[in-house]
């Protein structure tokens, strides 16, 4: 126990970023089950409204700054040293000091439920000056502003070690267009969080300044603005959705080529398109603000349609690898196909809703945390699972059952479509988010009520996949020790150590001659011919 | 969809010409997609190596170029439309002012002594002449609220300290239903207006009885 909550090696701290995560993610599962019965009927009284507003702002938090960004920091941090053959992360301190400070702002933000008036209940956005009046939550929500602000400068040291640690640790040999693409997503993810976060700290800060020092910095009354405390927040919050999505990517991209048997296609269009997406990302916060009447609505909409393009690089990639491929049908695979299913309609309907014409309908709608959900649920989550089921074996030692595993795939994958296809519908139909209950008019009863069916479903998954660790590690006990590469025939550095690695990494590392080295080392009369 | 004003037609232009490019480019690439998989999955142990190909510089610039062409032209559409439903034209039949606070709507009727007020348990009725435009100036008292009829396709923040001006001008008669679309606290969602859309004969008179007589 000391052990994990002293160390400072990277995969401990990889592996704590990812347990905690794990824990938020079910605490944000059951809040969101909570949601999904409360609107299953109209005129529900499951929780009050008191109640209700305060848990859908922790579920979305919970996703957003405890779930999807850090277990992608928790993941990054066990892989990158490994894929470019180092033997730690460049701070290894700084790196402890980030997991704590992130751990800690999880706790800051959860502990609003003991505060009098409750947690904090402004919505995970905690636009000023609904945030800023002192009545409903007080000391709740004094206490999420200070867990994000925890959560942005745990962040920030995230940034800087993935920096230095990519640029300055690579192992003789691996030149950086020899670095496996998820290394590349993690720099381009980590100096899209030294742009951004310091923009969600000053957020914060100045929320904090409002609420008991008399900083008027977002009331008209004394000259502040309203609309000052969104470019604050989007400026953070739209590149905070590429530092939600970039990791994912890389993870999708290895798992795809692996389990095709084929060379990334396109290695260095996807790269080039991740610093393109990270690059316009930041020119395009204000397309959450469409409806404000106060922003240059053409330019941030032109600038958001143009993120579709290196979108499109990407998936034009990942059909050209799995092209001519043998694709091997693993539980990763299944969970990054379903990633592909699945963020196909998000992206879709995200050039939709860049369109303000669009906009002008579905902003704040269901047709909107639709979409989105379609980008981190059905996007970001299934890839979670995708790295889970690919890098357990690396891991733990310890290879999880297949059979387990893709009834997991078949009911998170089933459930989640049944929960958000009927989102869309209701969202045109004119359902506001953040509504704990609504009209029993048109179709809205009855798309609710299937909604809640797929939630349901989806929760089973879940629990198959918690099933699934369990009984994997019970069979493991009996197992033959795993080899270097279970999978067979897998590309990067990580697959050339033990399952799981010594201390610092590697004993010995194999010639670095291209971005597949162990596939080079298991294949050498191919490799030489390629290079 | 069916646009109950001039300017939701205009706007239901662009999401058929939106939904039938998201439907051609979601067709195309699930097509890729299934393929492969029913094409190349493994079946059984064995079955070699596949071709290890991993570049096609023609192959990827037609990937680059074709999501631009498709942007490009999606935005041109962008710009021209949004350009007519934004803009405010001259000459109003009828301006309302409407005041945003929690939970409820204030609705005043410029030039006449008309001042309906909302609550959260009784709320209010926003009253439109059919094939008239009418300027809606939106305000807010507290926090930050979203005006939203969703018949009209349209929504709009109410900004404290920013006050903010459209044009509506409804095609149809009937009553619909209007909601505020930005949280604004405890009971957002109980903030709603009807919006009941009459012939001009039958405004004119409501305007001229100072709001009394019944519609």
């Amino acid at each position: 126990m000391t052990h994990w909550l002293t160390s400072t090696n990277h995969k401990t701290i990889g592996i704590l970023y990812m347990l905690t995560t794990f824990v938020f993610f079910l605490i944000a599962g059951v809040l969101s089950l909570v949601i999904r019965l409360q609107l299953a009927a109209p005129g529900q009284n499951v929780v009050g409204a008191h109640a209700y507003n305060q848990i859908f702002t922790l579920h979305g938090t919970a996703m957003i700054f405890l779930v999807i960004a850090p277990f992608a920091f928790g993941l990054g941090n066990y892989l990158v040293p490994l894929q470019i053959g180092a033997p730690d992360m460049a701070y290894p301190r700084l790196n402890l000091l980030g997991v704590y400070l992130f751990m800690l702002s999880g706790l800051t933000i959860f502990a609003g439920i003991f505060a009098q008036g409750g947690a904090a209940d402004a919505g995970w956005t905690a636009y000023a000056p609904l945030s800023t009046v002192q009545e409903g939550s007080g000391g709740g929500q004094d206490l999420w502003v200070i867990g994000i602000l925890l959560n942005s400068i745990a962040t920030i040291t995230v940034g800087i070690n993935f920096t230095a640690t990519i640029l300055l640790y690579r192992a003789p040999g691996m030149t950086m267009w020899r670095m496996p693409i998820f290394t590349w997503e993690i720099l381009a993810t980590a100096l899209l969080i030294l742009m951004a976060f310091p923009s969600l700290a000053a957020a914060m800060f100045e929320l904090l300044l409002s609420r008991h020092y008399g900083a008027h910095f977002f009331d008209p009354r004394f000259g502040g603005n309203v609309v000052l405390y969104q470019h604050l927040f989007w400026f953070f919050g739209h590149p905070e959705v590429y530092v939600m999505i970039l990791p994912y990517f890389g993870v999708i991209s290895e798992v795809v080529a692996v389990f095709s048997g084929k060379p990334l296609y396109g290695y260095v269009g996807m790269v080039l398109s991740a610093f393109a997406i990270a690059g316009l990302s930041m020119g395009v916060w204000a397309h959450h603000m469409f409806t404000t009447g106060a922003v240059a609505n053409a330019f941030f909409s032109g600038m958001s349609f143009l993120i579709a393009v290196p979108t499109g690089v990407k998936y034009w990639n990942w059909i050209g690898t799995m092209w001519r491929g043998r694709l091997r049908l693993t539980t990763a695979m299944l969970f990054a196909i379903g990633f592909l299913c699945n963020f196909l309609i998000g992206g879709i309907t995200g050039v939709m809703v860049a369109s303000p014409p669009i906009d002008y309908q579905v902003e704040d709608s269901y047709f909107l945390i639709s979409h989105f959900h379609y980008t981190l649920g059905g996007g970001a989550l299934f890839a979670v699972f995708a790295a889970i089921y690919y890098w357990c074996p690396k891991m733990f030692g310890v290879k999880l059952n297949e059979l387990l595993g893709k009834i997991n795939f078949w009911l998170m994958f089933v459930g989640f479509n049944v929960t958000f296809i009927p989102w869309f519908f209701m969202g045109i139909e004119g359902m506001p988010r953040r509504v704990y209950t609504y009209a029993a008019t048109g179709d809205l009863p009855w798309l609710n009520a299937v909604s809640s069916v797929g939630a349901g479903i989806m929760a089973l998954g879940v629990i198959a996949f918690v099933l699934n660790v369990v009984m994997s590690k019970i069979e493991s006990k009996v197992a033959q020790p795993l080899p270097d590469d279970p999978w067979g025939d897998s590309f990067t550095l990580e697959w050339a150590t033990s399952c799981p690695p010594p201390e610092f990494n590697f004993h010995a590392l194999p010639p670095i001659r291209s971005e597949r080295p162990v596939w080079d080392l298991h294949h050498p009369e191919l490799a030489a011919r390629r290079t | 969809m069916h646009p109950a004003s001039l300017q939701a037609r205009d706007l239901s232009g662009v999401w058929y010409i939106f939904g039938g490019a998201a439907l051609f480019v979601a067709v195309f690439v699930y097509a890729l997609i299934f393929y492969c998989l029913a094409r190349w999955r493994a079946r059984g142990a064995d079955g070699g190596m596949p071709p290890q190909f991993d570049r096609n510089p023609q192959l990827e610039i037609t990937g680059v170029v074709i999501p631009l062409i498709i942007v490009t032209g999606l935005f041109y559409i962008t710009y021209v439309r949004e350009g007519v439903v934004d803009f405010l034209r001259p000459g109003p039949y009828a301006t309302v002012n409407v005041t945003a606070y929690r939970w409820s709507w204030q609705f005043r009727y410029a030039g006449h002594p008309i001042v309906v007020n909302g609550t959260t348990q009784n709320p209010p009725s926003l009253v439109l002449p059919v094939g008239k435009m009418t300027q809606i100036n939106l305000y807010s008292d507290d926090v930050v609220h979203a005006f939203w009829i969703p018949a009209f396709l349209f929504k709009r923040d109410a900004n404290p300290g920013l006050p903010s001006s459209f044009d509506v001008t409804p095609t149809r008669v009937g009553v619909f239903q209007g909601v505020c679309a930005e949280y604004c606290g405890f009971d957002h969602a109980l903030m709603t207006f009807g919006v009941r859309v009459v012939p001009v004969d039958v405004y004119d008179r409501w305007i001229a009885s100072g709001g009394r007589t019944a519609i």
